[in-house]
């Protein structure tokens, strides 16, 4: 039972040790509102990680995500600027996600290509394509029904959290015993087992790109309406954010294994990090080295598990 | 017995020798082409373009990236990757900066430094992969924040450093006999040093078979570990000197050095036909795809189009590239009677 969850344990145990710094150092970390607003930095975060965990799962890679979030967000903020319904404006978003997410999937599982040259191409266009429109001209004054979904702020980062909860209990309950997660962790584990034993793997790959799709749509809504204005730069760097808490969540990146609660932990995690420090009062510069450190332990310790067994 | 098992790999390919010899040409075919149609069109549409100063402009803007990408050859021959090589060009620079200006050393060998720190950087890499086996992949998306957040750790809540030497500055701006810059006879340099390394030592002939098959190479006696270690510390090495050179160009160390680096010299060597599950690949390929690149920035600035049309044109080629790789493959493999791609079918992102 440890050694089975064991990741999920030192990633846990981890996070604990970090919070009882801030405990310790800066009780003022557990403010109410500074955990909802940790919560609400966490949310977008956690939602494409769900999407990236079933592709990482599958044996594939997804490195177009910042530029499908930065696309999504910025179709839905711009409609709802000029007068569209705001569930109408997000229904767009989505679609357009999972039309961006479907085309990936195409590329992939229908002609075979490698995922990571093929969402490396699509991450420049989208990225390019939507800086060559806008010129990074942000999108401000939007309706009322979009920043915290019409709500007032407490209630917008409460069902922030739900949703994001709700999107994270049904992906995990469906990886453990639905037919179609078992399809994911088969296609990946062997794709030639998984074909001879009645699944199709191009399908499901078709499938988990499209849900990709989906969930970064969804996540950068989540991000879009905690905003005043919707820059188009607001996914910049989010794949390698998600790939890392993924990984640190302890999902193989040789496809197959991982599990999503792993996943949660490690996106909770690197998550903090940032708004730790500052409450640590170090200089906030020196995040992305302590997240550099964390990824290189968490899969060194790994390889190592591996080689003592 | 190292011999022997050279021999193997070279047989274990040679049913179809000769198509095998036509694969990465193809696509260099297709580089060529594209090539040629850039030019055409930007002379007729751009002004000023087809001018020996703007040849030598083309590549002057594109020598870091051209040396990223003539380094991640061998390493994305050997079935590897380094996405660490951006991030390790702004930790340099900052280190070449700081060794120069708080540590009072001579810029000489500040330079030096910041070489020793690159080669040190991509000896991390290389030791994860090949000691821990842990995927490239992951290592170097580890160590690209790490050298990221370093550089920002160490220059955070200070101005860059500025005012070089003149002779380092000249290093980056100055053109030998009124046209040719100084960095690209160093590029010039470091092209034939990998050509030659990939193409005509025995060291080359190990990494493509490493590519080919890792197990496969470790029987036969390649010493496996060694060969990746070698290919990561001259990538590191190799964004050292782009980091120099990125000083010296710009005439400013900062932490925002190289950014998204890493993914233009990709796409460069994966457009030039660099298998990128190893294997298979030219420098030559490399740097056609460059040039493909560098001319198609250029003649849309010239020819007053926004620089993000260059980046989309960029990203459909590459798709439409890979899309006629397979098509090659599949004909070749169909004629040939080989099975030997169905390991490449498989979607592994490493």
């Amino acid at each position: 039972m440890i050694r089975k969850y064991l990741r999920e344990i030192s990633v846990g145990v981890a996070y604990l040790v970090l919070l009882g710094l801030l405990a310790f150092k800066s009780p003022s970390f557990f403010q109410a509102d500074n955990i909802r607003q940790l919560l609400v930095e966490i949310v977008p975060a956690l939602v494409a990680a769900v999407g990236m965990t079933l592709v990482i799962i599958t044996r594939q890679i997804d490195i177009s995500i910042g530029s499908v979030f930065s696309l999504c967000a910025y179709i839905a903020a711009l409609m709802a600027h000029q007068g569209v319904p705001v569930p109408l404006a997000f229904g767009t978003a989505i679609g357009c996600g999972a039309l961006m997410g479907a085309l990936n999937g195409l590329l992939i599982a229908t002609l075979a290509l490698p995922s990571i040259v093929v969402t490396l191409a699509t991450m420049v266009i989208w990225q390019q394509a939507l800086a060559w429109w806008k010129q990074g001209a942000p999108v401000a004054s939007l309706p009322a029904g979009f920043h915290w979904f019409g709500l007032n702020q407490m209630a917008g980062q409460w069902i922030e959290a739900i949703i994001a909860l709700l999107i994270f209990l049904a992906f995990a309950t469906a990886m453990r015993y639905l037919a179609a997660g078992r399809a994911i962790y088969a296609t990946g584990s062997d794709y030639e087992a998984a074909r001879l034993a009645g699944i199709r793997p191009k399908l499901v790959t078709f499938n988990v790109f499209v849900l990709m799709g989906i969930l970064t749509a969804a996540a950068s809504i989540l991000n879009a309406v905690i905003m005043e204005k919707v820059y188009p730069t607001s996914g910049d760097k989010l794949e390698l954010r998600v790939i890392a808490a993924v990984v640190v969540g302890g999902v193989a990146i040789s496809g197959g294994r991982g599990r999503l609660i792993g996943v949660l932990i490690g996106v909770a995690l690197l998550g903090t990090i940032g708004r730790a420090l500052i409450f640590l009062h170090a200089r906030s510069e020196w995040g992305a080295t302590i997240q550099g450190t964390i990824i290189l332990l968490a899969v060194s310790s790994d390889a190592l598990d591996r080689s003592r067994r | 017995m190292t011999q022997n098992a050279l021999n193997s790999v070279t047989m274990a390919g040679g049913r179809s020798g000769l198509m095998m010899r036509l694969l990465p040409m193809s696509q260099q075919l297709v580089v060529v082409v594209l090539l040629a149609i850039e030019i055409i069109i930007f002379s007729i549409v751009g002004r000023n373009f087809l001018t020996v100063e703007n040849a030598f402009e083309v590549i002057r803007q594109n020598v870091e990236i051209g040396l990223l990408a003539l380094a991640l050859t061998p390493v994305i021959v050997a079935g590897g990757i380094d996405l660490s090589v951006g991030s390790l060009i702004a930790l340099c620079a900052v280190v070449l900066g700081m060794s120069w200006q708080d540590w009072g050393l001579p810029l000489g060998v500040a330079v030096g430094v910041a070489l020793l720190i690159g080669t040190a950087a991509g000896l991390l890499n290389g030791l994860l992969i090949t000691r821990l086996g842990i995927a490239p992949l992951i290592v170097t998306l580890g160590s690209m924040s790490l050298f990221k957040g370093l550089a920002e750790g160490l220059m955070s809540g200070r101005a860059p450093f500025t005012h070089f030497s003149t002779w380092f500055n000249e290093l980056g701006n100055r053109y030998l006999f009124g046209f040719l810059p100084e960095q690209v006879l160093i590029f010039v340099v470091a092209a034939i040093a990998f050509g030659l390394l990939l193409h005509r030592t025995t060291i080359g002939r190990t990494l493509v078979a490493i590519g080919f098959s890792f197990d496969g190479a470790r029987y036969a006696g390649v010493p496996v570990c060694r060969r990746l270690l070698l290919v990561y510390c001259l990538s590191g090495l190799v964004a050292g000197l782009a980091a120099v050179i990125y000083v010296a160009r710009v005439g400013e160390a900062n932490a925002g050095a190289g950014r998204g680096y890493e993914l233009y010299a990709i796409t460069a060597v994966v457009l030039g036909g660099t298998s990128i599950f190893g294997g298979r690949g030219t420098v030559a390929g490399t740097l056609l795809a460059l040039f493909a690149i560098g001319i198609l920035r250029n003649g849309l600035r010239l020819a007053d189009q926004p620089a993000e049309l260059a980046g989309v044109l960029v990203g459909t080629l590459l798709i439409v590239a890979i899309i006629g790789n397979k098509l090659i493959n599949q004909l070749t493999d169909l004629s040939a009677g080989r099975t030997l791609s169905i390991r490449r079918e498989r979607g592994n992102p490493t």
